[in-house]
């Protein structure tokens, strides 16, 4: 019987994982299309990671990094209201080649999905590409976790127990709902219940 | 006060300096400084900076009571306060946990504590990669004219807090 989210210990994580991670297909294709663009900018909204900012500042033109991550979570504990994150995404419409959303959107609400949605949609160029993940009940727990990129587009979970957020553990249809304002273009299971998705912008 | 420090007696306040530092100068958390830094050896910044700092061939750090609104040319750097501006480095940037950093980073190589306050734009040296061209379509041409930039360093009222 699976462990409850709650009691998924990092050494049960890896276990369900595997020690090595798994292969991301959706960060292959993900690659394949900044691989193809000239000048290309990436924005990674989080969490910041060693890891990641070496392995696509050294593939991409220019790396933006900007963490919502710990951002949402520095507002949930002051108490402020969610929205005043948003000033912080303050670039340009149709400035990114793709963007790096991860599990952000499954630790927000409707209202704040929809704005992250929306200016994620914003900033993306045409044929712009999305990368978004669903951890499922069986991998999210309420602590959250950075996906960390290793060789060979392995990623690996790792936690990051300074974030407090909650976690809305949505389902693969929700993700498909609330990314509505894109095509979906690929998705895979890599796990049950764990599953990554690519969007386009048309 | 500007204090001049030998290593073996500073205080460490950050570890695991990627630099072995022989001289160094503090400025203290009771200073504020407003205009251009030009050195010759190390700099760690408690106080309050205003301007740009230009040590090209030494390390730059803030501390973590350091509070720097600059442009930054250093070999190394290293952030465990706040920093907003842009660096240019001919060496590595390490970004600690502490750290609070709004700007663009060139650097050759970069390190990042997880839990860093981040809003950066960062390039480093880029390996050579193999661009995938479509078949009949010959490869797009890098434009030679600089395209306009998605970010541009925001102010205070746009920081996170």
């Amino acid at each position: 019987m699976a462990a409850s989210a709650a009691d998924l210990s990092q050494r049960d994580l890896n276990q369900h994982l595997g020690l090595e991670g798994y292969n991301s297909n959706a960060l292959k294709l993900f690659i394949e299309h900044l691989d193809q663009q000239t000048e290309s900018r990436l924005l990674d909204v989080g969490p910041v990671c060693q890891e990641n900012i070496r392995f696509f500042a050294r593939r991409v033109w220019k790396h933006y990094v900007c963490d919502m991550f710990i951002r949402l979570d520095r507002n949930i504990r002051k108490g402020d209201p969610v929205y005043q994150i948003w000033k912080e995404l303050d670039y340009h419409p149709e400035s990114f080649d793709g963007i790096l959303m991860w599990e952000l959107a499954d630790r927000l609400d409707e209202q704040d999905v929809k704005r992250l949605v929306t200016l994620c949609h914003s900033m993306l160029k045409p044929g712009g590409m999305a990368m978004v993940m669903v951890m499922g009940d069986q991998i999210a727990s309420s602590e959250t976790k950075s996906f960390v990129v290793g060789q060979n587009h392995r990623i690996y979970l790792r936690p990051q127990p300074h974030l407090k957020l909650p976690l809305r553990g949505r389902q693969n249809r929700d993700v498909l709902s609330m990314m509505a304002p894109f095509i979906p273009a690929k998705s895979f299971i890599c796990r049950p219940g764990f599953m990554e998705f690519l969007f386009r912008r048309e | 006060m500007l204090k001049k420090s030998k290593q073996a007696n500073a205080e460490p306040t950050v570890s695991n300096s990627p630099v072995t530092m022989v001289d160094r100068t503090i400025i203290g958390d009771q200073i504020y400084i407003e205009g251009t830094i030009r050195g010759e050896e190390d700099l760690l910044i408690e106080g309050s900076v205003k301007g740009s700092i230009e040590m090209k061939a030494h390390h730059l750090t803030v501390g973590t009571k350091g509070q720097v609104i600059a442009e930054v040319r250093a070999a190394n750097v290293t952030i465990s306060g706040k920093l907003e501006g842009n660096i240019n480095a001919t060496g590595r940037v390490e970004i600690t946990k502490a750290a609070d950093f709004n700007g663009e980073i060139k650097a050759k190589s970069i390190s990042v504590e997880d839990g860093a306050y981040l809003k950066a734009v960062i390039e480093l040296e880029r390996e050579p990669t193999q661009k995938t061209v479509p078949l009949g379509k010959p490869e797009a041409k890098a434009s030679s004219e600089p395209k306009k930039e998605p970010f541009v360093l925001t102010g205070k009222d746009s920081k996170g807090n």
